[in-house]
């Protein structure tokens, strides 16, 4: 949908996963959409060069979440958020209302 | 004039990249915490210069080159003898939501900085206290704050813009 302004649509991806769920890691990111984990990767890191993004280990994973300081920020997360809308709803199921709510540790899948 | 790379102070490397980037019509901004190291004269040392510029990176890489400062990766730049690194941030300089309205020129043998004001400085390094909870940014805000003067009514401006009004009472307090 954004892909001709973002250049690629891993972009557009990586960009409506972090409004939805605020943070994200690499390999998560590439198993929701089921792209190669070093294409999200390559994206991240032009977006954190860029001052979009930013990270922090968190144990042995990178996490990426959207830079606070970023000048454009809110206007950013309006348009990603008005984009959002126009997603068909199976997308929306799909990549965008997977459980976030803690689980605790030992308890059957 | 002949450079001690071992013993450079980050002042004078600052002086002196700035120099050599506007020598070759390249702007720069000087922006993070070499602008604390400046303003508190070492009390806080940075180890990197962080610089803004709309030029682009590959006019830069050539610019820098030339006294021997060499690409590492994205934008990086190392030279092997010399104890800082210098890094390229993304344009537009901007202290959380706003642009950038004033700028500083510190004069130096080397040559002149452009930098951060002494009162955005104090507001870049409060960003970090702001957004990440940062203990170390709160102390080099409240370094500059104390070593320069600034315009704390603009500290507080910001502060209340940004959302941030009772973690500026906190900065406020400390600067007691």
């Amino acid at each position: 949908m954004l892909e001709s302004l973002f250049g690629n649509i891993v972009v557009e991806k990586i960009l409506f996963f972090l409004n939805t769920y605020g943070e994200g890691y690499p390999l998560g990111m590439a198993k929701t959409f089921g792209v190669p984990v070093n294409r999200i990767q390559q994206q991240l890191k032009r977006l954190e060069e860029g001052g979009i993004v930013v990270s922090r280990l968190a144990g042995r994973v990178r996490l990426y979440t959207f830079n606070p300081r970023y000048p454009f920020l809110n206007e950013l997360k309006a348009f990603i958020s008005k984009a959002y809308e126009f997603l068909p709803e199976e997308k929306k199921e799909k990549y965008y209302r997977l459980r976030t709510r803690p689980r605790r540790a030992g308890k059957p899948s | 004039m002949k450079t001690d790379w071992k013993n450079i102070d980050i002042r004078t490397l600052a002086g002196l990249v700035s120099k050599t980037l506007k020598d070759k019509g390249i702007d720069t901004l000087l922006v993070g915490g070499a602008c604390v190291s400046i303003y508190t004269k070492n009390r806080y040392l940075s180890s990197d210069l962080d610089y803004v510029t709309h030029s682009s990176i590959k006019d830069v890489t050539p610019a820098l080159e030339e006294i021997g400062f060499f690409r590492d990766k994205s934008r990086h730049f190392i030279k092997e003898d010399c104890p800082f690194f210098i890094e390229f941030i993304s344009p537009p300089p901007a202290i959380g939501s706003e642009p950038i309205k004033e700028v500083e020129h510190i004069r130096t043998r080397r040559g002149t900085i452009s930098l951060f004001t002494p009162t955005d400085c104090v507001k870049d390094r409060l960003a970090a206290f702001y957004h990440w909870n940062d203990p170390q940014s709160l102390g080099q805000a409240l370094m500059v704050a104390k070593a320069q003067k600034v315009n704390i009514k603009e500290i507080k401006r910001w502060s209340v813009k940004e959302g941030y009004k009772e973690k500026y009472e906190v900065f406020k307090d400390r600067l007691k």
